[in-house]
Order: C-alpha cells, then sequence, then structure tokens
C-alpha cells in the first residue's frame, strides 16, 4: 500500500506489519490494538480499552524490529514501517517465563474459582504458559477481604493489574481502592473501613477483573461460566437503557454484565440495574388466555379468546377508550396497542405509570452514563408513542379517571398493584393483558398472557432518545405471546386486510411506516447498538 | 454389487455317520461329570469377583469429619454424557465452597466413570457395587447423604502400578 499517511477521510494513519500480514490503522493506536484490528488477540491483563494502560502486567510483550528489548504492545505506539513479530520465540520464550511467575503464589484453584472458565489467566496459560510448574516453596496465602457492597477480593487469585485501582480513580473518580505492600505481599485494599460500600459504580471492578480476585457476591457459587447462556439485550433499570447481556442457565436470569456501547455505556453499568434482575425470574406468571368477567371467567385458546375480543371491539366501536401502557413493554406493543384503541373508537387516555428516583446518578469518567431518574426502561418509547406519565414516584395511584371508566379499558403490562377489585367495574369491555395476574383484573373481560422483554424481541427507546433491540434470553412461560404479536394480530383485523406482522422485524417496520418518529429506521439496521430516532420526541397520535 | 451364495456341499443322506461326533459330545459330557468346571455362579449365596475397573454404584469420598470432599466445581455435570448429575454449589459457616444439592440418577447414569476421572478433588467415585434394585423408581436419585452413606470399594480407572495406564 502507497504510504501517503492520509486516509481518504483525511485522519492520518500509519502502516506496519504485524506477524508478516500489513495492516493500515489510525496515527496513535498501539500495537496490542493494531494487532487486534489485523485479528491477532494478544494477552493483556494491565490495558482495558475504558482505562489508561500502565504497561505494568508485561504479558504482551512483543517484537518490534530494531528495538533492543521486547516492547509491551499495549502503550508502544504503531508507527509507519514498524515490523512487530507477536509470536517470535523471543516474545513466546518472554510470555511464557511472565506466566509462571503470576503461577509462583496463585493457588490454582480453579474449581471453586468463580471466574473458572472466563478467566484469562487460565487462558493465557492453556495457551503459551508452560505444561507443569516447577515451584517447591510454599505459596503465600492471603484468604478473602470483604470491599462492602457487592465485592469480594481474593488476594491470592490477584494478578496486581490495577485494574480495579484504575477504574474507581480515572472513571468512578472515587479512589477507594489502591495497592498496599509490594512484591509478592502486595494486595489491593481499601481505605480504612469504608470499603466499596455505597459506590454506585463498583461493580464494574468484578466484571473488569481479568482473574477471580474480585468477585460478586450475589453470583458467588451460583453458576459456572460455561453453564451460562449469553443473550444481548437492555437493562431494564432505568432509562438510560444500557447495554447488557443477560446471562441465563435453567431459564432463570443469573446475572447481568455490560456490553459494549460507546454511545450509551461504554464498557460500564451501575449496581442498582446489575442487581435489578430478580423481577425477571419472578414466578406465578399467567399462562393461559381467559375470557369472561370474575366468576364467569373460563380458559380459552388464543383463536377463541381473539375471536371474541374481535367481535366485542367491532361491537364497541366508536366508544370512549382508555388505554393503561406501561414503561417496561416494548414500542411494538405499546404502538400497537395504541392503534388498536384507536381503531375501536374515541382515545381520551393514553397512561403508563413508572418509578421516579430523587435524582440522577452520573459516572464522573463517562459522564452519558448515569442512573437516571426514571426506573423503567422505555419510558421515553411511552412518551413517543403519546402515553403520558400519571401516579406518583413510586407508580402507583393517578388511575381514579381510568378506574370509573365506563368505556373501553386497555391494561397492558401494568400489575395495578395498587388498585382495589373494583377496577374497571363499569368499564363495558375491559382487556388486561400482563405477564402477572391481578387482584384488580378481575373485572377484565379479557385476561391476555403476554410476554416480558426478557422472552421477545422488540425495542426499547432511551433518554438519549435512542432506540435499541433485544433479544430474548428465557422461554416464554405456557402460552404467553409477544403484546405486538397479539396486537397486531387483533389490529390487522380490525383493519381488515392488513397483514399482521409474524416477526419482530414485521412489527418494527410497521412501527416504522406508522409512526414519524420512527421513519426511517430498520430494524436489521439497529443492529446491536441501536440508533436514535428520527425526530426528537412527541411523537404524534396514530391514523 | 450381486450378493454371492456360496453352496455347501453336504454328504448325501444315509452316507454318513454321526457316531464319531456323539461320542466326541459325550466324551465332554463326562469330562464334566468327573471334574465340575463351573461357569455357573450360585448367586446371591456366592458374590462374583468384581475386576478392580469394575464401574458400578457412585459413591461420594468424606473428609475425616464427615463433610464430602466435592467441592462444587461443576466438572461432573459438565462432562456427564447420560446429564445424570444435579449440582448445586454454595457456601458453608466456614466460607467453604460445598455441594447444598448433589443428585446422581442412577437410572440415567451410563457408567462411564467419567465424572470420577474429571474430579480434581478425587470426591466422586464410581465403585465396585451393583445390586441397585429398589421399590421405587424415586429411590434411584441419590442424593449426597445416601452417596457418602455408600461403603463399597472403589473403581481404579488405572492400575497404579503401571504408570503408562495413567
Amino acid at each position: 500500500m502507497p504510504d501517503n499517511g492520509r486516509s481518504p477521510a483525511g485522519a492520518a494513519t500509519v502502516t506496519l506489519t504485524i506477524d508478516d500480514r500489513e495492516v493500515t490503522v489510525p496515527k496513535g493506536t498501539s500495537l496490542l490494538e493494531a494487532a487486534a484490528l489485523q485479528g491477532t488477540a494478544l494477552p493483556h491483563y494491565c490495558y482495558h480499552p475504558g482505562l489508561s494502560a500502565p504497561a505494568q502486567c508485561r504479558i504482551c510483550l512483543v517484537e518490534v524490529e530494531g528495538a533492543p528489548k521486547l516492547q509491551p504492545s499495549c502503550v508502544t505506539m504503531a508507527q509507519d514501517g514498524q515490523v512487530v513479530k507477536t509470536d517470535s520465540p523471543e516474545a513466546l520464550k518472554m510470555r511464557k517465563g511472565v506466566l509462571e511467575f503470576y503461577l509462583v503464589n496463585h493457588p490454582l484453584d480453579c474449581p471453586i474459582c468463580d471466574m473458572s472458565g472466563e478467566c484469562k489467566l487460565q487462558d493465557y496459560v492453556f495457551a503459551e504458559g508452560r505444561e507443569h510448574g516447577r515451584g517447591r516453596e510454599p505459596k503465600r496465602v492471603f484468604g478473602r477481604d470483604d470491599f462492602g457492597g457487592d465485592v469480594l477480593y481474593y488476594g491470592d487469585r490477584c494478578v496486581m493489574c490495577t485494574r480495579c485501582v484504575r477504574f474507581m480513580d480515572e472513571v468512578a473518580r472515587d479512589s477507594r481502592l489502591t495497592v498496599v505492600e509490594r512484591g509478592s505481599r502486595a494486595v489491593i485494599d481499601t481505605f480504612f473501613d469504608e470499603g466499596l460500600e455505597g459506590a454506585s459504580f463498583a461493580g464494574n471492578v468484578v466484571d473488569i477483573c481479568p482473574v477471580g480476585a474480585l468477585v460478586s457476591k450475589d453470583f458467588l457459587h451460583k453458576a459456572r461460566a460455561w453453564d451460562l447462556d449469553s443473550t444481548p439485550s437492555v437493562c431494564p433499570g432505568c432509562s438510560q437503557g444500557c447495554n447488557i447481556e443477560l446471562h441465563t442457565r435453567d431459564n432463570l436470569v443469573q446475572r447481568l454484565k455490560p456490553r459494549e456501547n460507546a454511545e450509551v455505556n461504554g464498557h460500564w453499568m451501575c449496581d442498582f440495574g446489575r442487581a435489578n434482575y430478580e423481577g425477571l425470574n419472578r414466578g406465578g406468571r399467567l399462562e393461559a388466555p381467559a375470557a369472561g368477567r370474575g366468576a364467569k371467567r373460563r380458559p380459552a385458546g388464543w383463536d377463541e379468546a381473539l375471536g371474541q375480543l374481535f367481535a366485542r371491539l367491532q361491537a364497541a366501536a366508536g366508544a370512549d377508550v382508555k388505554i393503561v401502557g406501561s414503561a417496561e413493554w416494548s414500542c411494538e406493543g405499546l404502538a400497537a396497542l395504541a392503534a388498536v384503541g384507536a381503531e375501536t373508537g374515541e382515545v381520551s387516555a393514553r397512561v403508563f405509570r413508572s418509578r421516579c428516583a430523587a435524582d440522577e446518578d452520573r459516572l464522573p469518567g463517562f459522564p452519558a452514563l448515569a442512573r437516571r431518574r426514571d426506573l423503567a426502561p422505555n419510558v421515553d418509547g411511552a412518551r413517543t408513542l403519546g402515553f403520558s406519565r400519571v401516579g406518583g414516584e413510586d407508580a402507583a395511584g393517578g388511575l381514579e379517571e381510568v378506574a370509573a371508566h365506563d368505556g373501553v379499558l386497555f391494561v397492558l403490562g401494568d400489575d395495578l398493584a395498587d388498585q382495589e377489585a373494583a377496577f374497571g367495574e363499569a368499564a363495558s369491555l375491559f382487556v388486561y393483558m400482563g405477564a402477572h395476574g391481578s387482584e384488580a383484573a378481575a373485572n377484565a373481560d379479557f385476561v391476555l398472557p403476554v410476554t416480558t422483554f426478557a422472552e421477545q424481541e422488540g425495542t426499547f427507546v432511551n433518554v438519549q432518545q435512542r432506540v435499541q433491540r433485544f433479544w430474548p434470553g428465557l422461554r416464554a412461560p405456557g402460552e404467553a405471546r409477544p403484546a405486538w404479536l397479539v396486537l397486531g394480530a387483533l389490529l390487522a383485523a380490525l383493519r381488515g386486510g392488513e397483514a399482521a406482522p409474524a416477526s419482530a422485524a414485521a412489527a418494527f417496520s410497521w412501527l416504522a411506516g406508522e409512526r414519524a418518529a420512527f421513519a426511517g429506521l430498520s430494524y436489521e439496521g439497529l443492529g446491536a447498538e441501536g440508533a436514535p430516532l428520527a425526530a426528537p420526541a412527541g411523537g404524534n397520535g396514530a391514523a | 454389487m450381486a450378493i454371492s451364495v456360496k453352496v455347501m456341499k453336504r454328504p448325501e443322506a444315509g452316507r454318513t455317520s454321526y457316531m464319531r461326533a456323539t461320542l466326541k459330545g459325550m466324551s465332554l459330557t463326562f469330562k464334566h461329570l468327573v471334574r465340575p468346571q463351573a461357569a455357573t455362579l450360585e448367586y446371591p449365596e456366592e458374590q462374583p469377583d468384581l475386576h478392580p475397573r469394575w464401574r458400578g454404584t457412585h459413591r461420594m469420598e468424606v473428609h475425616a469429619d464427615g463433610r464430602p470432599k466435592c467441592v462444587a466445581c461443576g466438572l461432573c455435570p459438565t462432562v456427564c454424557p447420560a446429564n445424570c448429575i444435579r449440582l448445586v454449589g454454595g457456601e458453608d459457616d466456614q466460607g467453604v465452597r460445598y455441594p447444598i444439592v448433589y443428585e446422581i440418577d442412577e437410572f440415567r447414569c451410563i457408567f462411564c466413570g467419567m465424572c470420577q476421572e474429571v474430579c480434581p478433588v478425587e470426591a466422586i467415585h464410581v465403585g465396585h457395587h451393583f445390586e441397585n434394585a429398589e421399590y421405587e423408581r424415586d429411590r434411584f436419585v441419590y442424593d449426597l447423604d445416601r452417596l457418602m452413606d455408600q461403603d463399597h470399594s472403589t473403581t481404579l480407572l488405572w492400575d497404579p502400578s503401571d504408570r503408562r495406564s495413567e
């Protein structure tokens, strides 16, 4: 490639050779990142893309032609014409030696270590280390230290990469961790007894720890890394919509881990969101559709229930319609609900209720990320779709008018936990769609089980007006179906002749065609990282 | 491919004598009458001699203080090809990782011995035991206490005197 030092975009680039292959990277890229771009994964502990690199772990050493010694690739910047060898005998020998030193005091307690299976020390020693240890001396033993919060520290397993110390310094800007003592006696410790208690982003040190030194108390001994299935998703904790992975086993969410998205959450997520997964594992779900009010309620198949509901909606044409949505349901479901309401009659209320926190909790080193005030993932999506928030900060109250409504009443996803059994008594038609049953649903003419976001595909809109997709990580219980599938079929029948969406992609393209705010977006185009909404907010009503 | 049939040539009827073969057979019979070779085992009065590598009912080894040796690492349920081991790990009051639930379904088990082979702490073993008859099917799921109570000798997966066998 001719070396003109400039890429078409105008940014300076350099061209170098890594393992006999030429690669062109932006100026200021480290050798480690350049090698990754070229397809060579170099081992590293202290380097982390979200942190500074102190080049102290010495595990990323590579041979650079002309340099007298091996170079740490995480801090050596790529230069024009450089010839780098990542797997020369010299580099391999050095890395093997470094790994042997790491194992001098490592307890090799993989069978009882929570990190086993996703541990970088395990991986690197397996790939490049010695087959047998040569140490005969006894190993030093530290035991474990409770750092407070959700973090537990095993000093024996630590490789002293100081990622956790740098995270607390640089990103959380709350220097609560430090290295004490030196040499083989060095450990990570906290100041005084304060520990990490109350540090609201401290859970990230568990994620970035490359070995099993920092582990989560919540996840301790719960599951093995290789037993977990990982599904890309969006955190349901607040309207920030951090990109996460649902780690599931036995159809239960075992833990949440952040998924990288430079626009939303970087590599991080907050402890509030991390601990907020129990709701997804809640039992007592609605499993089969049922029709009939109070004592007359009978289980019905989907065909039967939707057929009856369709007839009732047609009969109720022109009625006054009130809709209670939920900021925990997908945009497709809420939009389809609003459209079904508009198709039935005059919609006089579109409301949702969600919990609110007193203030935001921002991550100083990554200001785009904060635990937002709205503690539901799709508050902005619901607002965009014309729903307005009612009730108190604890998601209670505010439904007096709806409860006494005498027209058609739709409830999607709101448990109505604070409502009386007389809720909707006067309604001419009351449709309750939710994941859990409710006492206030006693007067419902139809109770339809719908899936939570963790059991279906769909999209949320976060506080940055960014549409983000999520994927199903859990199996839906019984006959529960996604709300967009149920309501999409109903809407297609009401409109007569329109094709019902058979997939989440079809539901989203319907939404993009229906609502101006979503216009121009494609489901495939959203990808794993999402895309901003076309118009800022304040969507217009459907039809 | 065509099937080829080989036609055996047989002596014509009435042209052969079976006397020699009969005597040969009878001689074997009389030999057994004089010096019996016991192929039949009078089970259950007589017990079979189990081979050192016989892989039978599981057994959990215990420490001197009665705790199971298992550290709930999860390798045996991972390696088990019949998926017959259920394990839930936890921590006891000393901070030691141990199995809260450890169950082996002896019906599902195919007695391959891989659980013993993979165990890093030599806790779970297959053993020299095969008489597991029960009156109820549920009883074939052995829980941790029952596995620890087993007292039969355990299987040698290799010959300790022969290093090559390891």
